[in-house]
């Protein structure tokens, strides 16, 4: 899974615009990240030009708990 | 079907505003939604455009909009060496993005566009398969429908509706530079655009600084997006585009003293436009469909340029009451003629400068002068290349792209 430092942020919407899930999306004044949708792919993360999003290998994704709950 | 509108523009930047306006002077009914709570806020931009396509759309731009004129563009080389190129290519402004995009933006409503800011379209609405409208949603809340025979996509870099009715708007790492930029006081400038490269400077970009006024400049830096932030994944060590810009400014004479006054940033298109821009009731225009100049990035006059041909070609299916994709074809056809070749050979000159080794860039600029850079942007490469490839023949590899 991912994770913004929000705080970070420069709102310049990189990472929406290569994330191939549409998995992230400027909505109002935040970046807002749809973990239902991501497929852990990282390229949010290389995009970045400021640098504040993490990709936590190793934990598995919020789409497979939830599938797994399901 | 009842329709709410004629058509519903997704985003009120040039192109959404540029388009609106031509339609709306056609008599047609449209909507603009925009996303964003102030058209024009946050910029995340250069903010340079040249005159050519303000003058050719009869537009007289307030001073406000204006934060610097620009005479000529500095190009400077890793070893230092500078070629100062003034023509007609290289005349225009730094705006003010903001009220740039505000004043575009009211033009259209002066003709009668409706505009609601804050507005998010969330999903398009589809009956038998046919596009007839978005879901709105006003600042987080409940979404409504509203509905029109034709919507457009001018949505930028995101494209989420125009991702929504098929098109294929991802944007891949190779095909993107990754910006970041600082507007900065003090810096003296001669009115020049000044633009920095090297491999070890901007990896597969290069460094700008753009006048503004009152002795304030937009000082960014673009990297190749395959390469940003290689300490994360595998792309190249280091090239992270904060950090090497900080580099850049903590090295140059005037600017290592300056402040900072805004931290913005971007990704920016680089690479091919979309295969296709129309579909049945839906069109897309401007950096949705990826119109974006390969070399500089440069988004607004293609925008500006592609949005009379994208409303004139609406305006046509209007009076035919016909939005279907053969209708809105002429679009895609006219765009590909004309301004779709000329990308084409911007792509095919970024994708070989981005072989050179700093010792090809210095050996270029060596061997070039500004009339040279006139003819690379226009176009025609054959001379540049013969004064280069005569030096250094070890280049005819990579520059026979070109001539070919």
């Amino acid at each position: 899974m991912i994770t913004i430092k929000h705080e970070g942020c420069i709102f310049c919407v990189g990472c929406s615009s290569v994330c191939p899930a549409s998995a992230i999306e400027a909505v109002g004044t935040r970046m807002e990240h749809y973990p239902e949708k991501c497929i852990d792919c990282g390229l949010c993360v290389k995009v970045c030009p400021a640098n504040v999003i993490t990709l936590h290998k190793g934990v598995k994704s919020c789409a497979e708990l939830k599938g797994a709950k399901a | 079907m009842k329709f709410d509108h004629d058509v519903i523009v997704i985003g009120g930047g040039p192109a959404g505003s540029t388009f609106s306006r031509y339609c709306a002077g056609a008599g047609m009914d449209i909507l603009i939604v925009d996303k964003r709570k102030e058209i024009g806020v946050p910029v995340r931009c250069g903010e340079g455009l040249g005159t050519r396509e303000v003058f050719a759309q009869g537009l007289d731009l307030p001073k406000k909009c204006i934060s610097a004129d620009i005479v000529g563009a500095k190009v400077v080389a890793p070893n230092g060496k500078e070629i100062v190129w003034k023509g007609k290519e290289t005349n225009g402004w730094v705006l003010e993005r903001k009220f740039f995009d505000k004043w575009l933006c009211e033009l259209a409503v002066d003709k009668g566009v409706k505009v609601h800011t804050y507005t998010r379209a969330t999903e398009l609405i589809r009956e038998n398969g046919t596009i007839t409208g978005v879901k709105l949603s006003h600042g987080g809340r409940d979404p409504y429908e509203v509905r029109a025979p034709l919507v457009v996509s001018a949505e930028g870099m995101e494209s989420f509706m125009a991702r929504a009715a098929g098109f294929k708007t991802v944007h891949s790492l190779y095909d993107v530079d990754t910006c970041y930029q600082y507007e900065m006081k003090p810096y003296d400038h001669q009115n020049l655009i000044e633009l920095y490269f090297g491999n070890e400077l901007a990896p597969r970009g290069y460094v700008w600084i753009f006048p503004k006024s009152d002795r304030k400049a937009n000082v960014g830096i673009g990297v190749g997006g395959n390469l940003t932030n290689g300490s994360k994944n595998g792309g190249m060590p280091g090239a992270d585009p904060k950090a090497l810009l900080e580099k850049f400014i903590s090295t140059h004479p005037q600017l290592k003293d300056s402040s900072t006054l805004i931290d913005f940033g971007g990704v920016i298109s680089v690479g091919a436009p979309l295969d296709e821009f129309v579909k049945d009731n839906f069109m897309v225009i401007g950096t949705a469909a990826k119109q974006v100049d390969p070399i500089h990035g440069g988004g607004i006059a293609l925008a500006m340029e592609t949005s009379v041909i994208a409303a004139n070609s609406a305006i046509e299916a209007f009076k035919k009451k016909d939005f279907s994709r053969k209708s809105l074809l002429p679009y895609e056809t006219r765009w590909k003629e004309t301004l779709g070749r000329k990308v084409a050979k911007r792509l095919l000159l970024r994708k070989v400068m981005e072989k050179f080794s700093d010792d090809d860039l210095n050996h270029i600029f060596n061997n070039m002068t500004d009339r040279d850079l006139n003819s690379v942007m226009d176009g025609n490469f054959a001379g540049p290349v013969a004064k280069v490839v005569a030096g250094r023949p070890q280049l005819l590899k990579v520059v026979s792209a070109l001539i070919s």
